[in-house]
């Protein structure tokens, strides 16, 4: 969640400073050494289209791209592992990011950062069965907890969950695509509460409410 | 002679799995749901006698904390009353011979499909676990250890990995202590981070149980119990599986039916919303007829009442059994096809 979280406000401080929406390392040389890991390989943005990307997901992803136009949302990049190369000696790999096209989690994060809200387009794949031909409770909490994190750390930085409370009202079907709506309700110090739900692509169907409990870090303390 | 099969298709009525109007569900009768039908369920559940390759088994990526507590519960499993749970690719394996209620099945049918937790196939690299539980005190233990894929912070496991580890112990522990199937409500409290390669171990006990639900709650902690890795509580909605017939249902139409034997593939199926059944030519005359509604009766009433009674889809289950028909089978209902 962290590692996410960094490489996604990396990626945002570099979005907001042009609109444009080329390639972040592009235009600052900065950005583009410690982008780039030592053998000068591209990581490959997850958060785009692929063959297994259902009609559906495909066009809420044209829909929300629309939407950046105007420069009120952004498309967030996702990445399998996002720090420097240099650091990669561990086979880790961020965990939603670990399957292979189209059988595990296949997602894309929007934000809107007027509105302090981040939306979710996920397609769940047949790895992530749970009841047969649904999908796995761990599997729906898993991106609920990336979505609101994201949203907790666009405003808050370096966060993480406190508390996670989800309720299900009906199962997902696998392979379906669901949307996930966050937002930030309030700000008390270092404790941030969102809320978000979870309803079908037609938004006809509720599938579930969560709310959420975000702690924001001191970057200069350790983790343990 | 050319034998000729009539292919009745009924769809199944949903839009994705639901109907989108109200939710009615199956109600729950709990009298079947204690007592020796539990050591059934057990039995059904563990299927001790397979070929299915059993995950929950101790390999070489498990650490040495993980190994000897596994020992330890192995011990307990002899004398205590613990019962070491197989854990196998899908949860369709856990259940042979049952099925979700009609109503909540869903059109998509791969068999490609793993159970999350054991999808990531090299060992060690994902969900490492074993789960032990103990039927009269309605209580398990799983010992958790996650791999670099579970990722999230550096050097962590992502939050969500031990989210989906907590709802699937809840979810193994309900069904075996209760037929709890669908997690209602999942609320979990992090404490602190879990150190990827190590060893959490999840005691997870049922709180209640009362208007078909099932109260349940888990504390995950280190192995000296010195950290407490998060504190989490749930709800499942009790329902009971039903009885997979549609193999019965072949075996009927073959051996009363039909003097010869069916063409070879001609079995119920469901693929992409439709159920398609092949009844023979001869079924279709009114004595036989009558035979078959009454073995279509036993077996998939909502489907193929659906198809018989109506053009459209009913939009709200009805679990009771079908009406005679208003009108003779093969209008407008059925296409044949040819061998």
């Amino acid at each position: 969640m962290l590692r996410s979280c960094t490489a996604a406000l990396r990626t945002l401080r570099a979005l907001r400073g042009r609109r444009e929406g080329a390639f972040p390392a592009a235009r600052d040389p900065v950005l583009a050494r410690r982008w780039f890991s030592t053998e000068k390989v591209i990581p490959k943005d997850h958060a785009l289209p692929n063959p297994s990307w259902s009609k559906d997901l495909r066009l809420l992803f044209d829909q929300f791209m629309k939407k950046c136009e105007d420069g009120s949302w952004e498309r967030l990049p996702s990445y399998k592992n996002s720090k420097l190369v240099k650091e990669q000696l561990s086979q880790a790999q961020l965990f939603t990011r670990g399957y292979e096209d189209g059988l595990g989690f296949e997602y894309v994060i929007f934000y809107n950062d007027d509105e302090k809200r981040t939306v979710c387009l996920f397609q769940g794949g047949p790895y992530l069965q749970g009841v047969p031909g649904f999908l796995h409770g761990g599997a729906i909490a898993t991106m609920i907890d990336a979505t609101v994190g994201m949203c907790a750390a666009i405003p808050g930085g370096i966060v993480m969950t406190a508390n996670l409370n989800i309720n299900f009202k009906r199962p997902i079907p696998l392979c379906s695509v669901v949307v996930i709506n966050s937002q930030l309700d309030k700000i008390e110090g270092r404790k941030l509460f969102l809320s978000c739900n979870v309803r079908s692509a037609d938004e006809k169907i509720l599938y579930s409410e969560a709310t959420g409990l975000f702690i924001k870090l001191d970057p200069e303390k350790s983790l343990i | 002679m050319i034998r000729r099969g009539l292919r009745v298709a009924a769809r199944l009525g949903h839009h994705g799995a639901l109907p989108g109007g109200p939710y009615i569900l199956p109600t729950f009768s709990p009298a079947s749901a204690f007592g020796s039908s539990m050591d059934s369920l057990e039995s059904e559940f563990c299927q001790e006698k397979t070929d299915l390759k059993n995950y929950a088994l101790p390999n070489a990526s498990w650490c040495p904390d993980m190994l000897n507590l596994y020992h330890e519960f192995l011990e307990k499993t002899k004398a205590d009353g613990w019962i070491r749970l197989p854990s196998f690719k899908s949860n369709r394996n856990h259940i042979q011979g049952l099925k979700l209620p009609l109503v909540l099945t869903v059109s998509s049918d791969k068999s490609d499909c793993h159970i999350f937790t054991r999808c990531i196939k090299t060992e060690g690299q994902g969900y490492e676990y074993v789960i032990f539980f103990h039927p009269s005190k309605k209580k398990s233990v799983c010992l958790f250890q996650p791999g670099p894929y579970l990722e999230g912070p550096r050097g962590f496991a992502h939050g969500g990995s031990l989210a989906a580890m907590i709802d699937e112990t809840f979810s193994k522990t309900a069904y075996l202590a209760g037929e709890g199937l669908f997690t209602l409500n999942l609320n979990t409290r992090f404490k602190n981070l879990i150190r990827m390669g190590s060893l959490a171990v999840l005691n997870v006990g049922v709180e209640k149980v009362e208007d078909q639900k099932l109260y349940i709650s888990c504390v995950a902690q280190s192995t000296d119990q010195q950290t407490v890795y998060a504190k989490a509580s749930g709800t499942f909605l009790q329902l009971q599986l039903e009885e997979d017939s549609s193999q019965y249902y072949t075996l009927c139409l073959q051996e009363s039916l039909l003097p010869t034997a069916l063409p070879t593939g001609t079995h119920p199926r469901a693929a992409g919303g439709v159920r398609e059944v092949t009844v023979p030519a001869e079924a279709m005359g009114e004595p036989v007829y009558s035979d078959v509604r009454g073995l279509i009766r036993k077996c998939d009433c909502l489907a193929l009442g659906s198809l018989y009674f109506s053009p459209d889809p009913p939009t709200l289950p009805p679990f009771a059994p079908p009406h005679p028909p208003p009108t003779p089978l093969k209008q407008g209902l059925v296409h044949p096809v040819g061998p």
